[in-house]
Protein backbone atom coordinates (compact mmCIF):
# COMPACT_ATOMS: atom_id res chain seq x y z
CA UNK A 1 0.00 0.00 0.00
CA UNK A 2 1.51 3.34 -1.01
CA UNK A 3 2.40 5.79 1.69
CA UNK A 4 0.07 8.74 2.20
CA UNK A 5 1.22 12.27 1.47
CA UNK A 6 1.30 13.02 5.18
CA UNK A 7 3.52 10.03 5.88
CA UNK A 8 5.87 11.09 3.12
CA UNK A 9 6.00 14.63 4.48
CA UNK A 10 6.79 13.30 7.94
CA UNK A 11 9.62 11.24 6.46
CA UNK A 12 10.90 14.30 4.65
CA UNK A 13 10.73 16.36 7.83
CA UNK A 14 12.98 13.76 9.44
CA UNK A 15 15.53 14.34 6.69
CA UNK A 16 14.59 11.84 3.99
CA UNK A 17 14.73 13.79 0.74
CA UNK A 18 13.60 10.80 -1.28
CA UNK A 19 10.20 11.17 0.39
CA UNK A 20 9.82 14.63 -1.12
CA UNK A 21 10.86 13.21 -4.47
CA UNK A 22 8.02 10.68 -4.18
CA UNK A 23 5.59 13.52 -3.51
CA UNK A 24 6.83 15.41 -6.56
CA UNK A 25 6.48 12.35 -8.78
CA UNK A 26 3.00 11.69 -7.46
CA UNK A 27 1.63 15.21 -7.87
CA UNK A 28 3.54 16.94 -10.63
CA UNK A 29 1.25 15.82 -13.44
CA UNK A 30 -2.07 16.96 -11.92
CA UNK A 31 -0.38 20.16 -10.80
CA UNK A 32 0.93 20.99 -14.27
CA UNK A 33 -2.53 20.19 -15.67
CA UNK A 34 -4.24 22.46 -13.18
CA UNK A 35 -1.91 25.37 -13.88
CA UNK A 36 -1.98 24.87 -17.64
CA UNK A 37 -5.77 24.77 -17.72
CA UNK A 38 -5.97 27.82 -15.53
CA UNK A 39 -3.39 30.02 -17.21
CA UNK A 40 -3.90 28.63 -20.72
CA UNK A 41 -0.14 28.52 -21.08
CA UNK A 42 1.35 25.05 -21.17
CA UNK A 43 5.03 26.08 -21.22
CA UNK A 44 4.73 28.44 -18.33
CA UNK A 45 2.69 25.88 -16.42
CA UNK A 46 5.78 23.76 -15.81
CA UNK A 47 7.71 26.74 -14.46
CA UNK A 48 4.87 27.62 -12.12
CA UNK A 49 4.53 24.01 -11.00
CA UNK A 50 8.25 23.97 -10.21
CA UNK A 51 7.88 27.21 -8.25
CA UNK A 52 5.04 25.60 -6.32
CA UNK A 53 7.19 22.61 -5.37
CA UNK A 54 10.11 24.85 -4.41
CA UNK A 55 7.85 26.84 -2.10
CA UNK A 56 6.57 23.64 -0.59
CA UNK A 57 10.12 22.38 -0.16
CA UNK A 58 11.09 25.55 1.69
CA UNK A 59 8.02 25.51 3.91
CA UNK A 60 7.94 21.74 4.40
CA UNK A 61 9.23 21.89 7.96
CA UNK A 62 6.29 24.09 8.92
CA UNK A 63 3.77 21.65 7.42
CA UNK A 64 1.65 20.00 10.09
CA UNK A 65 0.33 16.61 8.94
CA UNK A 66 -3.34 16.19 9.73
CA UNK A 67 -4.03 19.86 10.15
CA UNK A 68 -4.52 20.44 6.43
CA UNK A 69 -4.62 18.02 3.57
CA UNK A 70 -1.49 17.97 1.50
CA UNK A 71 -3.40 18.40 -1.77
CA UNK A 72 -5.27 21.39 -0.38
CA UNK A 73 -1.98 23.01 0.62
CA UNK A 74 -0.43 22.33 -2.78
CA UNK A 75 -3.33 23.76 -4.78
CA UNK A 76 -3.54 26.72 -2.42
CA UNK A 77 0.07 27.65 -3.19
CA UNK A 78 -0.41 26.98 -6.91
CA UNK A 79 -3.53 29.10 -6.99
CA UNK A 80 -1.70 32.06 -5.44
CA UNK A 81 1.15 31.69 -7.90
CA UNK A 82 -1.30 31.53 -10.81
CA UNK A 83 -3.04 34.67 -9.63
CA UNK A 84 0.28 36.49 -9.31
CA UNK A 85 1.32 35.28 -12.73
CA UNK A 86 -1.85 36.52 -14.34
CA UNK A 87 -1.55 39.86 -12.57
CA UNK A 88 2.06 40.26 -13.67
CA UNK A 89 1.19 39.19 -17.16
CA UNK A 90 -1.45 41.88 -17.36
CA UNK A 91 1.03 44.40 -16.02
CA UNK A 92 3.64 43.47 -18.54
CA UNK A 93 1.03 43.40 -21.29
CA UNK A 94 2.66 40.38 -22.74
CA UNK A 95 -0.22 38.03 -22.80
CA UNK A 96 1.03 34.71 -23.97
CA UNK A 97 -1.72 32.41 -25.06
CA UNK A 98 -1.32 28.70 -25.19
CA UNK A 99 -0.22 27.80 -28.67
CA UNK A 100 -2.50 24.78 -28.56
CA UNK A 101 -5.49 26.90 -27.70
CA UNK A 102 -4.75 29.62 -30.21
CA UNK A 103 -4.41 27.12 -33.00
CA UNK A 104 -6.86 27.51 -35.79
CA UNK A 105 -9.71 25.29 -34.70
CA UNK A 106 -10.63 24.29 -38.23
CA UNK A 107 -7.26 22.72 -38.88
CA UNK A 108 -5.39 20.10 -36.95
CA UNK A 109 -1.75 20.06 -36.01
CA UNK A 110 0.73 17.44 -37.17
CA UNK A 111 0.31 15.45 -33.99
CA UNK A 112 -3.46 15.25 -34.50
CA UNK A 113 -3.07 14.18 -38.11
CA UNK A 114 -0.70 11.43 -37.08
CA UNK A 115 -3.24 10.27 -34.49
CA UNK A 116 -6.00 10.09 -37.07
CA UNK A 117 -3.87 8.28 -39.62
CA UNK A 118 -2.63 5.86 -37.01
CA UNK A 119 -6.09 4.91 -35.80
CA UNK A 120 -7.76 4.84 -39.20
CA UNK A 121 -6.73 1.44 -40.55
CA UNK A 122 -7.03 -0.42 -37.25
CA UNK A 123 -10.47 0.77 -36.27
CA UNK A 124 -13.15 -0.12 -38.78
CA UNK A 125 -15.71 2.05 -37.08
CA UNK A 126 -13.34 4.97 -37.31
CA UNK A 127 -15.14 8.08 -38.50
CA UNK A 128 -12.84 11.02 -39.25
CA UNK A 129 -15.71 13.50 -38.92
CA UNK A 130 -16.50 12.33 -35.40
CA UNK A 131 -12.83 12.47 -34.38
CA UNK A 132 -12.48 15.96 -35.79
CA UNK A 133 -15.67 17.09 -34.08
CA UNK A 134 -14.45 15.67 -30.79
CA UNK A 135 -11.11 17.38 -31.20
CA UNK A 136 -12.81 20.65 -32.02
CA UNK A 137 -15.08 20.33 -28.99
CA UNK A 138 -11.99 19.81 -26.82
CA UNK A 139 -10.25 22.84 -28.23
CA UNK A 140 -13.34 24.99 -27.90
CA UNK A 141 -13.81 23.80 -24.33
CA UNK A 142 -10.19 24.59 -23.41
CA UNK A 143 -10.53 28.06 -24.87
CA UNK A 144 -13.88 28.64 -23.17
CA UNK A 145 -12.43 27.65 -19.80
CA UNK A 146 -9.61 30.17 -20.08
CA UNK A 147 -12.20 32.84 -20.89
CA UNK A 148 -14.19 32.25 -17.70
CA UNK A 149 -13.77 34.82 -14.93
CA UNK A 150 -11.13 33.79 -12.41
CA UNK A 151 -13.53 33.21 -9.54
CA UNK A 152 -15.47 30.67 -11.60
CA UNK A 153 -12.50 29.18 -13.42
CA UNK A 154 -10.68 28.02 -10.27
CA UNK A 155 -13.53 25.95 -8.81
CA UNK A 156 -14.54 24.55 -12.19
CA UNK A 157 -11.03 23.27 -12.94
CA UNK A 158 -10.58 21.89 -9.45
CA UNK A 159 -13.88 20.06 -9.65
CA UNK A 160 -14.22 18.87 -13.25
CA UNK A 161 -10.58 18.45 -14.27
CA UNK A 162 -8.79 17.73 -11.01
CA UNK A 163 -11.73 15.84 -9.52
CA UNK A 164 -11.52 17.36 -6.05
CA UNK A 165 -14.41 17.25 -3.59
CA UNK A 166 -16.45 20.33 -2.75
CA UNK A 167 -14.94 20.36 0.75
CA UNK A 168 -11.40 20.34 -0.60
CA UNK A 169 -12.21 23.10 -3.08
CA UNK A 170 -13.81 25.18 -0.34
CA UNK A 171 -10.64 24.91 1.73
CA UNK A 172 -8.38 25.83 -1.17
CA UNK A 173 -10.49 28.80 -2.19
CA UNK A 174 -11.31 29.73 1.41
CA UNK A 175 -15.01 29.81 0.64
CA UNK A 176 -18.08 28.39 2.35
CA UNK A 177 -19.24 25.09 0.91
CA UNK A 178 -22.50 26.55 -0.41
CA UNK A 179 -20.66 29.33 -2.26
CA UNK A 180 -18.33 26.79 -3.84
CA UNK A 181 -21.26 24.71 -5.06
CA UNK A 182 -23.09 27.67 -6.53
CA UNK A 183 -19.92 28.96 -8.20
CA UNK A 184 -19.30 25.60 -9.81
CA UNK A 185 -22.87 25.45 -11.07
CA UNK A 186 -22.60 29.00 -12.37
CA UNK A 187 -19.26 28.20 -14.04
CA UNK A 188 -20.74 25.17 -15.77
CA UNK A 189 -23.70 27.21 -17.01
CA UNK A 190 -21.34 29.89 -18.34
CA UNK A 191 -19.25 27.26 -20.05
CA UNK A 192 -22.36 25.72 -21.60
CA UNK A 193 -23.36 29.14 -22.94
CA UNK A 194 -19.92 29.61 -24.45
CA UNK A 195 -20.06 26.21 -26.10
CA UNK A 196 -23.64 26.67 -27.29
CA UNK A 197 -22.78 27.92 -30.80
CA UNK A 198 -20.54 24.90 -31.27
CA UNK A 199 -23.11 22.46 -29.85
CA UNK A 200 -25.84 23.79 -32.10
CA UNK A 201 -23.80 22.50 -35.02
CA UNK A 202 -23.52 18.99 -33.62
CA UNK B 1 -40.09 24.45 -9.71
CA UNK B 2 -39.54 27.22 -12.26
CA UNK B 3 -36.84 27.49 -14.96
CA UNK B 4 -34.45 29.51 -12.78
CA UNK B 5 -34.65 27.04 -9.91
CA UNK B 6 -34.17 24.20 -12.35
CA UNK B 7 -30.97 25.78 -13.68
CA UNK B 8 -29.73 26.28 -10.13
CA UNK B 9 -30.11 22.55 -9.62
CA UNK B 10 -28.40 21.43 -12.84
CA UNK B 11 -25.13 20.50 -11.12
CA UNK B 12 -26.76 18.83 -8.14
CA UNK B 13 -29.00 16.79 -10.44
CA UNK B 14 -26.06 15.88 -12.68
CA UNK B 15 -24.08 14.73 -9.62
CA UNK B 16 -27.09 12.95 -8.17
CA UNK B 17 -26.97 14.85 -4.92
CA UNK B 18 -30.58 16.05 -4.77
CA UNK B 19 -33.15 14.67 -2.38
CA UNK B 20 -36.02 12.58 -3.79
CA UNK B 21 -38.61 15.31 -3.62
CA UNK B 22 -36.43 17.80 -5.51
CA UNK B 23 -35.55 15.16 -8.09
CA UNK B 24 -39.26 14.62 -8.76
CA UNK B 25 -39.86 18.34 -9.10
CA UNK B 26 -36.84 18.66 -11.40
CA UNK B 27 -37.96 15.73 -13.56
CA UNK B 28 -41.49 17.03 -13.91
CA UNK B 29 -40.26 20.49 -14.89
CA UNK B 30 -37.80 19.13 -17.44
CA UNK B 31 -40.49 16.92 -18.93
CA UNK B 32 -42.78 19.89 -19.36
CA UNK B 33 -40.26 22.57 -20.41
CA UNK B 34 -38.59 22.05 -23.77
CA UNK B 35 -36.20 24.94 -23.22
CA UNK B 36 -34.85 23.54 -19.94
CA UNK B 37 -34.66 20.09 -21.51
CA UNK B 38 -32.41 21.44 -24.25
CA UNK B 39 -30.39 23.49 -21.80
CA UNK B 40 -29.79 20.51 -19.57
CA UNK B 41 -28.76 18.37 -22.53
CA UNK B 42 -26.16 20.98 -23.52
CA UNK B 43 -25.10 21.32 -19.91
CA UNK B 44 -24.38 17.59 -19.76
CA UNK B 45 -22.33 17.72 -22.96
CA UNK B 46 -20.23 20.65 -21.76
CA UNK B 47 -19.54 19.10 -18.34
CA UNK B 48 -18.55 15.80 -19.94
CA UNK B 49 -16.34 17.61 -22.44
CA UNK B 50 -14.54 19.35 -19.56
CA UNK B 51 -14.11 16.13 -17.63
CA UNK B 52 -12.75 14.37 -20.70
CA UNK B 53 -10.14 16.93 -21.61
CA UNK B 54 -6.89 15.07 -22.26
CA UNK B 55 -4.26 15.24 -19.54
CA UNK B 56 -1.23 17.34 -20.27
CA UNK B 57 1.94 15.33 -20.00
CA UNK B 58 4.75 17.26 -18.28
CA UNK B 59 8.12 17.12 -19.97
CA UNK B 60 10.38 14.25 -18.84
CA UNK B 61 12.88 16.83 -17.58
CA UNK B 62 10.42 18.23 -15.09
CA UNK B 63 11.63 16.31 -12.05
CA UNK B 64 15.40 16.52 -12.74
CA UNK B 65 15.07 20.26 -13.44
CA UNK B 66 13.13 20.75 -10.24
CA UNK B 67 15.84 19.03 -8.19
CA UNK B 68 18.47 21.18 -9.83
CA UNK B 69 16.54 24.24 -8.76
CA UNK B 70 16.07 22.88 -5.26
CA UNK B 71 19.79 22.20 -4.86
CA UNK B 72 20.49 25.75 -6.10
CA UNK B 73 18.09 27.07 -3.50
CA UNK B 74 19.76 25.04 -0.77
CA UNK B 75 23.23 26.35 -1.58
CA UNK B 76 21.92 29.90 -1.88
CA UNK B 77 20.03 29.80 1.40
CA UNK B 78 22.25 28.42 4.11
CA UNK B 79 21.68 28.98 7.82
CA UNK B 80 20.43 32.45 8.69
CA UNK B 81 23.51 33.65 10.60
CA UNK B 82 25.79 32.42 7.86
CA UNK B 83 23.75 34.34 5.29
CA UNK B 84 23.84 37.44 7.46
CA UNK B 85 27.59 37.09 7.86
CA UNK B 86 28.03 36.62 4.12
CA UNK B 87 25.82 39.59 3.43
CA UNK B 88 27.84 42.03 5.46
CA UNK B 89 31.13 40.19 5.13
CA UNK B 90 32.48 41.86 8.26
CA UNK B 91 35.34 40.26 10.23
CA UNK B 92 34.35 38.70 13.54
CA UNK B 93 36.51 41.06 15.62
CA UNK B 94 34.65 44.03 14.11
CA UNK B 95 31.27 42.53 14.96
CA UNK B 96 32.55 41.92 18.52
CA UNK B 97 33.73 45.53 18.80
CA UNK B 98 30.39 46.87 17.62
CA UNK B 99 28.58 44.67 20.13
CA UNK B 100 30.78 45.90 23.00
CA UNK B 101 30.14 49.52 22.04
CA UNK B 102 26.38 48.94 21.85
CA UNK B 103 26.38 47.22 25.26
CA UNK B 104 28.47 50.00 26.82
CA UNK B 105 26.11 52.64 25.44
CA UNK B 106 23.08 50.76 26.68
CA UNK B 107 24.66 50.33 30.15
CA UNK B 108 25.47 54.01 30.41
CA UNK B 109 21.96 54.91 29.45
CA UNK B 110 20.32 52.50 31.88
CA UNK B 111 22.46 53.40 34.91
CA UNK B 112 22.30 57.10 34.33
CA UNK B 113 20.89 58.95 37.40
CA UNK B 114 17.73 60.14 35.76
CA UNK B 115 16.81 56.83 34.27
CA UNK B 116 15.21 55.41 37.46
CA UNK B 117 14.36 58.74 39.04
CA UNK B 118 12.27 59.53 36.05
CA UNK B 119 11.41 62.60 34.17
CA UNK B 120 10.71 65.30 36.66
CA UNK B 121 8.78 67.38 34.25
CA UNK B 122 6.09 64.78 33.86
CA UNK B 123 5.39 64.63 37.59
CA UNK B 124 5.54 68.33 38.17
CA UNK B 125 2.51 70.07 39.41
CA UNK B 126 2.48 73.61 38.34
CA UNK B 127 1.10 75.74 41.05
CA UNK B 128 0.18 79.30 40.54
CA UNK B 129 -1.33 81.75 42.83
CA UNK B 130 -1.60 85.43 42.84
CA UNK B 131 -4.01 85.79 45.68
CA UNK B 132 -3.59 82.90 48.03
CA UNK B 133 -3.76 83.70 51.64
CA UNK B 134 -1.25 82.83 54.33
CA UNK B 135 -3.85 80.68 55.97
CA UNK B 136 -4.19 78.59 52.84
CA UNK B 137 -0.46 78.26 52.58
CA UNK B 138 -0.46 76.98 56.10
CA UNK B 139 -3.16 74.50 55.19
CA UNK B 140 -1.10 73.19 52.33
CA UNK B 141 2.04 72.67 54.33
CA UNK B 142 0.44 71.25 57.43
CA UNK B 143 -2.82 69.51 56.51
CA UNK B 144 -2.18 68.09 53.13
CA UNK B 145 1.19 66.52 52.92
CA UNK B 146 1.73 64.61 56.09
CA UNK B 147 -0.95 61.92 55.64
CA UNK B 148 -0.91 61.87 51.87
CA UNK B 149 0.89 59.20 50.05
CA UNK B 150 2.50 59.20 46.71
CA UNK B 151 1.03 61.18 43.88
CA UNK B 152 -2.40 61.80 45.33
CA UNK B 153 -4.25 64.95 44.58
CA UNK B 154 -4.65 67.58 47.12
CA UNK B 155 -6.90 70.46 47.64
CA UNK B 156 -6.54 73.71 49.29
CA UNK B 157 -7.93 73.84 52.81
CA UNK B 158 -11.61 74.30 53.05
CA UNK B 159 -11.41 77.06 55.61
CA UNK B 160 -10.65 79.62 52.99
CA UNK B 161 -13.24 82.25 52.37
CA UNK B 162 -12.15 82.70 48.78
CA UNK B 163 -13.86 80.79 45.95
CA UNK B 164 -12.04 77.58 44.93
CA UNK B 165 -11.51 78.71 41.35
CA UNK B 166 -9.18 81.43 42.46
CA UNK B 167 -7.12 79.30 44.78
CA UNK B 168 -4.65 78.07 42.33
CA UNK B 169 -1.66 76.06 43.24
CA UNK B 170 1.07 77.80 45.00
CA UNK B 171 4.38 76.79 43.63
CA UNK B 172 6.28 74.43 41.42
CA UNK B 173 6.78 71.17 43.23
CA UNK B 174 7.95 67.77 42.28
CA UNK B 175 6.33 64.70 43.73
CA UNK B 176 9.47 62.76 43.11
CA UNK B 177 11.74 65.15 44.94
CA UNK B 178 9.11 65.60 47.59
CA UNK B 179 8.80 61.90 48.20
CA UNK B 180 12.56 61.44 48.30
CA UNK B 181 12.85 64.31 50.72
CA UNK B 182 10.17 62.85 52.98
CA UNK B 183 7.28 64.99 51.86
CA UNK B 184 6.77 68.53 50.80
Amino acid sequence: MPESDDELMQRYQKGDEEAFNCIVRRHHKPLVNFIARFTGDRDNAEDLAQDTFIRMFKAANRYKPGRAQFKTWMYFIARNLCKNEIRNRGRRERYRVDNVITKDHTSLGNEDQIDLIATAPADKSFQPEVAIERKELQETTKKAITELPEKYRFPLILRDIQGLSYEEISKILELPNGTTKSRINRARLMLKDKLKPFMELL
Amino acid sequence: MNCLQTKDNFSAYFEDSLDNQTIQQFDSHIAACASCQKEYHQFQISVKATKQLPEIEPSPNFVPLLWEQISDEKTRNGPFLQRLYDLFNIPKWAIGGILILVLAGAGTFIFHDDFFIGDKQSNDVIVYSDSISDEDQQNITTDQFSPRGFGGSYSIGTNSSQPMQQQYILKRVSYTSASLAGGL
